[in-house]
């Protein structure tokens, strides 16, 4: 945490003169463009997806020359062959219920973890944070023989209690709730607050930051998750948004309109939580790339 | 202070319990299962139990021509995405790291903005950009008179692939790397422009001293997760063209879900992981040790 020091960031004496000229400008330019190859395909899904067929087919401009809702009405409007409001139900139940769990049971555990001076919890931890070098495919078949046993496959069950045991929650918050005094909970110690109080009353409010930045990743990475649900569910009316997306495409596999309008339903969430949190998403990325 | 006996500090793991649960049931057991089921024979739809075979399944993989073709289609993806994702972002993440604070921002979100999209969503995207036929890019190249083959053709499936996944992953290493700029402090900067260090000698003595650990982190994380390559492949050429672009997550899958071998399926996902731990390890050694 040196960085505090930093002052007002990059601009110290000498190099201040020497790039806010010309030198500045060229690299504002480059990174412009840039971003614009990274954020016009984006939108670019929105945009196509207002287009009748013919313009996509023969691409005139990027910009639709006459907008229509055609494509919407026809993906929203035929739920028995594309029951696309079902798919979003069921993804949003899933990120949903993942999200809470994720949140409870790794902030409990990361407590435990890191505040009661529980035996082996060392060994404990480092196991836990091991598990983060495993590639997650070698999980894949296994899982799936395991979820067939407990007669959880094709329910929404096997995407959201799999999900819980990532190492990734528990890791991030141990981090941090390192960094909270001691003093507050010996106060509260002092004043007969149970364990399990000193974890509602002040561990849980003081850690806001981090439990929201666990809650967002862990809400994005259900949703978009892709090869799980297409290995655990299998009826189609099951599958959540992501995959009923990709499957829809196979079967109407030129029609980029109607393909693309769904892809519109599937990223409207993640977009709005994207511009809603970009901030502590970026952050909760820094943090864990640093504290490797 | 009498609370504190041998019980109350045991009780506390209480408090791990849900946790580890979940930990044991869906990553310390499948692990070990997914081992003992690589030595066994299984196929889930045939009436015969599950029998065992020992290496068989290892054998049968390391003489595949088929498992052999997707290690390569693998590795070559890996060798393409690696380098361009970590030399990519940690350009990008420089130039960032040069502009004013308020700019600053609105880059690095602009940059790391297609992690967030779905892979499907963006597999659907890049093979509409694709197509040979209507795709974004032929239509823009067709006014230069080229056509390109951009999923269809031996020589650019890959790189096609490669390329949208730079696209989609990039952000994700820059804001770390761009992270690990920022923690570098900015006396060595200053010491260095005094005794007249120009931009260069700046970045090749203290900039990327001071950042290998973080550059470690970035390629070894990139490494694990570009074995596993999976949705794009799956998304864009689903294998094509001949298998060229059939990995090692795909043929798994195929192999497990669609044949339901399930030893055989376990025993590749163990090779794959084997794979990537020697990957990984070479990595940590070549860097650690200069």
């Amino acid at each position: 945490m040196r960085n505090s020091e930093r002052g007002t960031g990059n601009e110290y004496p000498g190099e201040q003169q020497e790039m806010k000229t010309p030198g500045k400008m060229i690299v504002l330019f480059i990174l412009g463009l840039g971003a614009l190859v990274f954020l016009v395909p984006v939108v670019l899904i929105f945009l196509t997806a207002f287009k009748p067929d013919a313009e996509i087919i023969h691409f005139y401009s990027i910009f639709p020359k006459s907008w229509t809702l055609e494509n919407f009405r026809e993906i929203l409007g035929n739920p028995e062959e594309i029951p696309i409001f079902r798919w979003f139900l069921n993804s949003v139940l899933i990120s949903f219920m993942v999200t809470s769990l994720v949140l409870v049971v790794d902030s409990l555990a990361a407590y435990g973890l890191a505040r009661l001076h529980l035996p082996g919890r060392k060994w404990v931890f480092t196991m836990i944070v091991a598990t983060l070098m495993i590639p997650g495919q070698i999980f894949l078949v296994p899982v799936y023989l395991i979820l067939n046993r407990l007669g959880w496959l094709d329910t929404p069950l096997a995407i959201i209690i799999p999900a819980g045991a990532g190492a990734f929650g528990v890791f991030l918050l141990h981090q941090f709730f390192l960094g909270i005094p001691r003093d507050l909970e010996d106060a509260a110690c002092i004043d007969g607050c149970s364990r399990l109080g000193i974890y509602r009353h002040i561990i849980v409010p003081l850690s806001k930051p981090a439990l929201s930045t666990l809650g967002i990743f862990a809400f994005l990475g259900s949703w978009n998750d892709f090869l799980g649900p297409l290995v655990f569910l299998d009826s189609v009316d099951k599958y959540t948004l992501p995959v009923g997306v990709a499957l829809f495409q196979t079967s109407y596999f030129a029609e980029y309109g109607l393909t693309l309008s769904a892809c519109v339903i599937c990223t409207t969430p993640v977009l709005i939580v994207f511009l809603l949190f970009q901030r502590h998403i970026i952050k909760g990325i820094s943090l864990t790339g640093l504290k490797e | 202070m009498k609370y504190k006996s041998t019980l109350f500090r045991y009780s506390g793991y209480v408090f791990l319990l849900p946790y580890m649960a979940l930990f044991c049931a869906f990553l310390v057991v499948p692990l070990c299962y997914g081992l003992v089921l690589s030595f066994f024979d299984w196929e889930m739809i045939s009436p015969f139990p599950p029998k065992f075979i020992g290496l068989g399944n290892y054998g049968e993989a390391l003489t595949s021509p088929y498992f052999w073709k997707a290690l390569w289609a693998t590795i070559r993806f890996v060798i393409m995405i690696v380098p361009s994702v970590v030399l990519g972002a940690l350009l990008i993440a420089l130039l960032i790291n040069n502009v004013p604070q308020k700019q600053e921002s609105f880059f690095r979100a602009a940059y790391f903005f297609p992690t967030i999209i779905s892979i499907s969503v963006a597999g659907i995207l890049w093979r509409w950009f694709y197509n040979t036929e209507f795709g974004l890019f032929n239509s823009y190249l067709q006014n230069l008179g080229i056509r390109v083959h951009w999923l269809s053709e031996m020589k650019w499936a890959m790189k096609s692939i490669v390329l949208m996944t730079l696209w989609w992953t990039i952000g994700g290493a820059m804001v770390v790397l761009l992270a690990g700029l920022k923690q570098i402090p900015d006396q060595y900067y200053e010491a260095a422009a005094i005794d007249g260090a120009n931009a260069i000698h700046r970045f090749f003595y203290i900039t990327l001293p001071l950042l290998r650990p973080v550059l470690l982190f970035v390629i070894v994380m990139s490494i694990i997760g570009s074995f596993q390559v999976f949705g794009q492949t799956f998304m864009i050429t689903r294998g094509g063209p001949e298998l060229s672009t059939r990995v090692l997550v795909q043929y798994i899958y195929e192999t497990a879900f669609s044949n339901y071998r399930m030893g055989y399926g376990a025993a590749m996902s163990w090779l794959l992981f084997l794979v990537i731990a020697v990957f990984s390890l070479i990595q940590f050694r070549l860097i650690k040790e200069r």
